[in-house]
């Protein structure tokens, strides 16, 4: 089975973010950038699937700058066995011109399974994925939180509002990765020792300019302090009276 | 008046544990030479070494290709590392003798100095004494400088692996082989969970230990061979915080004096690293005499002093941490800091000018000169304990030793208290250290009895002053809270004993609940203090602990 793994690079969550002089950017000043989470999972589900079948390949691709090359080196640590970067300066906020290019190479893989993170969680646009399986004609699962492959057909879980939901699907297929569809496995010493010498293939590409711009960023606003009601079962009445009156919340 | 002697309870360090005769397993990795933590140490070493290495495949002088591997326990280079700092450049220079100040991670030049004597209300500013003066040094963050060195060891292909702590030592005979790092993936309880991974060795022809102050394998390895010092290694704890201010600071600030209470020695400094960012920290000798001593409610209080307060107000804490540092400087160094396959780097061996507040030029310097020495070794293809002994000479003749020597009683003096041990240090200044020169024997921290006294509550304002639950998350620690502790305590201790624990340990790891000790292992920030004075410290799951950015 060959199977890819589409990797975006993205600042760390516990990263103190800061908006750029422009305003329009965040400050990448001192920020440690992660291969996203979400990506993680769809990492190890594809290493799993590869592991289960016995043979395979599974190539990384990225879209992004030269420093994604680090992002795709932690799956290839993972135990992905190659990698791919289409190399450009800036990533536009449309997913389109995104989806676009990595369709093209996506096209010419035959890839049989695609696999994304379900949202790259600093942009938020949860859409690439969906775009690459539009644009190449084939199926696609979302947030996917259980996965079976068997005799070329598929059967993924997607947790929905209060329940799940099962879909089958034909394979090739895009399918974008949830929280807890697996536990990624951390990268051992000797994984990332092997990661430098796997091929990593270095492809610049050019972006469409896309129809969405940045018009503002702003930090959202600080929290107000808690306060104190009292202690015990006396403050017990004050505790219902507030959270009724002033956080309105019972 | 009830008193405490640390040591009576504290743990022995688990030698059995720490130094292992297994062979190593199949699935090890066998460099040539491996460096034990990615500090100023560490990668001063591994890049001295691949530039030595270069020149002689230049030359063609038949080394050949070595490899060298550098082990650090941190997520990512740096966010473990914690220094003041005011650096002295002189080890980047003679590393990169091609680049140019301007070229290396530094912050500012320092421009303007000041040291101030403190009562509760007031300060008195005092004469800088000479071995604090600074021209010629620059105000910068380890966090920085270590990132800094990390890329250029890799440029020179080091392999830097963080986020794997080494947590035994491998031997053969009294040869150290190599490392086992710590597995990850264990449950409270000790049990694999599903995603356990075991360590992994690492075999090396040299192991070069740079793991910072208190390192555990160098501290076992020196334990396990016996090897003496003329006095026991001394520590100070030294909690720092990084703040964005309102008022611009432009003067590199020590105090001497309030808070801290007269029978313990320590001081405070506030740098700019930044115009609007300064980095304040408050530094207490472990030798202090009463329990309730608490360098991070020391802290918090000190920046109430009208000298702090105004550059502080209406600014914003973005990071905090603590660390320890070794005090005991030239009597307390290891007699020897090699043995067969191994050498001692940095702060490990104890290379600290506590006078002039200096240790990151002497730690890349001593791996600087261990590279040299290891580089000697391989060329003859022998790395026994005799092919390594010229490290520990090259130190000797060199400006480590000379800076440590002259000042070498200066901290030993304030054993005699804050006053006596002022004077006594003048006179040391003045005389090169010749007058009181003679070597003042001293005892380890966990030695000197301490008086109970019951801990201070601290009430932290959440704006200026904050608690150790706040402090801890400032230091960016996301250790997993599932992780089984790493701190060996002695079972059930004396109430005195845990309030000591609790009032010292910075990041309320220690608690006392219903009379007994509480362990809160996953605060833990790895300054060590505690391990110098109680439960010991052993490495954890790799990247566990702090991400500090710019301490």
């Amino acid at each position: 089975m060959k199977i890819a793994v589409c990797l975006k690079r993205v600042p760390d969550t516990e990263t103190r973010i800061k908006i750029g002089a422009d305003g329009r950017s965040i400050d990448e000043d001192g920020v440690k950038f992660i291969l996203n989470p979400y990506d993680e999972y769809a990492v190890e589900q594809a290493l799993q699937l590869k592991d289960s079948a016995g043979t395979g390949e599974v190539t990384a691709i990225s879209l992004g700058s030269s420093a994604s090359q680090e992002t795709i080196r932690t799956a290839l640590a993972m135990g992905v066995d190659r990698g791919i970067l289409l190399e450009t300066d800036a990533l536009p906020l449309d997913p389109v011109p995104i989806g676009k290019a990595l369709a093209a190479e996506l096209g010419s893989g035959d890839y049989d399974l695609i696999f994304f993170g379900k949202v790259a969680i600093d942009d938020y646009s949860h859409a690439v994925g969906t775009i690459v399986s539009e644009l190449l004609g084939i199926p696609s699962v979302s947030a996917v939180g259980r996965l079976e492959i068997a005799d070329g057909k598929g059967t993924a879980e997607r947790e929905i509002e209060g329940g799940v939901e099962v879909v089958e699907f034909s394979l090739p297929a895009v399918l974008t990765a949830e929280k807890g569809l697996n536990e990624p496995r951390y990268p051992a010493l000797r994984g990332i020792m092997m990661a430098k010498k796997k091929p990593l293939e270095i492809k610049p590409v050019e972006l469409e300019e896309g129809g969405l711009s940045v018009v503002e960023l702003s930090v959202p606003p600080a929290r107000p302090a808690g306060r104190i009601v009292g202690e015990g079962a006396d403050a017990v009445p004050a505790l219902v009276e507030a959270l009724r009156t002033e956080a309105k919340v019972i | 008046m009830a008193r405490v002697r640390p040591s009576d309870t504290q743990p022995l360090l688990p030698l059995d544990r720490i130094i292992v005769r297994d062979a190593p397993s199949d699935e090890s990795i066998e460099v040539d030479v491996l460096f034990v933590g990615g500090g100023p140490a560490g990668l001063a070493g591994a890049i001295e070494l691949a530039h030595l290495v270069e020149a002689d495949a230049k030359a063609a002088g038949g080394l050949g290709e070595i490899s060298i591997a550098v082990l650090e326990k941190s997520a990512a280079l740096g966010e473990h590392s914690l220094s003041g700092s005011v650096v002295n450049p002189i080890a980047f220079r003679r590393l990169f003798p091609d680049l140019k100040d301007e070229d290396f991670p530094f912050r500012q030049p320092v421009k303007h100095e000041a040291v101030y004597l403190l009562t509760k209300n007031r300060s008195f500013r005092l004469p800088t004494p000479p071995t604090m003066r600074n021209h010629g040094n620059y105000t910068a963050s380890l966090c920085e400088m270590v990132r800094w060195l990390g890329k250029k060891a890799e440029e020179l292909g080091v392999d830097v692996f963080a986020g794997f702590p080494a947590e035994k030592l491998l031997v053969s005979g009294e040869r150290v082989i190599g490392v086992r790092t710590a597995p990850s993936g264990l449950d409270r309880d000790g049990r694999q969970s599903s995603s356990y991974t075991p360590g992994t060795d690492v075999v090396a022809r040299v192991t070069a230990l740079a793991e910072g102050s208190r390192g555990t394998l160098a501290e076992a390895y020196i334990q396990w061979q016996e090897i003496k010092s003329e006095n026991p290694q001394i520590y100070a704890l030294g909690v720092k915080e990084i703040w964005e201010t309102k008022k611009p600071l432009d003067t590199v600030i020590h105090t001497l004096g309030w808070p801290l209470p007269g029978d313990a020695f320590g001081g405070s400094f506030m740098y700019p690293l930044e115009p609007n960012v300064v980095g304040l920290g408050l530094v207490v000798g472990l030798d202090y005499r009463k329990t309730n001593l608490d360098t991070h409610g020391l802290l918090q209080e000190m920046k109430r002093h009208p000298l702090f307060r105004p550059y502080l107000e209406g600014g914003e804490m973005v990071e905090w941490g603590a660390k320890t540092i070794p005090e005991g400087g030239f009597y307390s160094l290891p007699d020897r800091r090699f043995g067969h396959g191994v050498v001692i780097l940095g702060d490990s061996a104890g290379f600290v000018n506590v006078p002039s507040l200096k240790g990151i030029h002497y730690a890349m310097q001593s791996g600087i000169f261990a590279a040299r020495t290891i580089f000697d070794a391989l060329k003859k293809g022998e790395t026994s304990a005799p092919y390594l002994a010229s490290y520990d000479e090259l130190v000797r003749d060199s400006f480590i030793t000379d800076d440590i020597f002259r000042t070498r009683n200066m901290r030993l003096a304030f054993k005699s208290g804050f006053v006596l041990g002022g004077f006594k240090s003048v006179m040391m200044t003045l005389t090169g250290g010749r007058l009181f020169g003679k070597r003042i024997p001293i005892e380890t921290d966990a030695d000197v009895w301490k008086q109970a006294r019951s801990p201070k509550a601290l009430q932290p304002d959440g704006e200026l002053t904050f608690s150790k639950v706040d402090a801890v998350f400032k230091s960016g620690n996301a250790t997993r809270d599932t992780i089984p502790s790493h701190l060996i305590t002695e079972g059930d201790v004396d109430r005195e004993v845990a309030e000591m624990y609790a009032s010292m340990c910075p990041a309320g790891v220690y608690e006392l609940v219903d009379g007994k000790l509480r362990v809160n292992a996953p605060n833990c920030v790895d300054c060590k203090a505690t391990d110098v004075l109680g439960p010991r410290w052993m490495p954890r799951e790799g990247g566990s602990g702090p991400s500090y950015k710019r301490m």
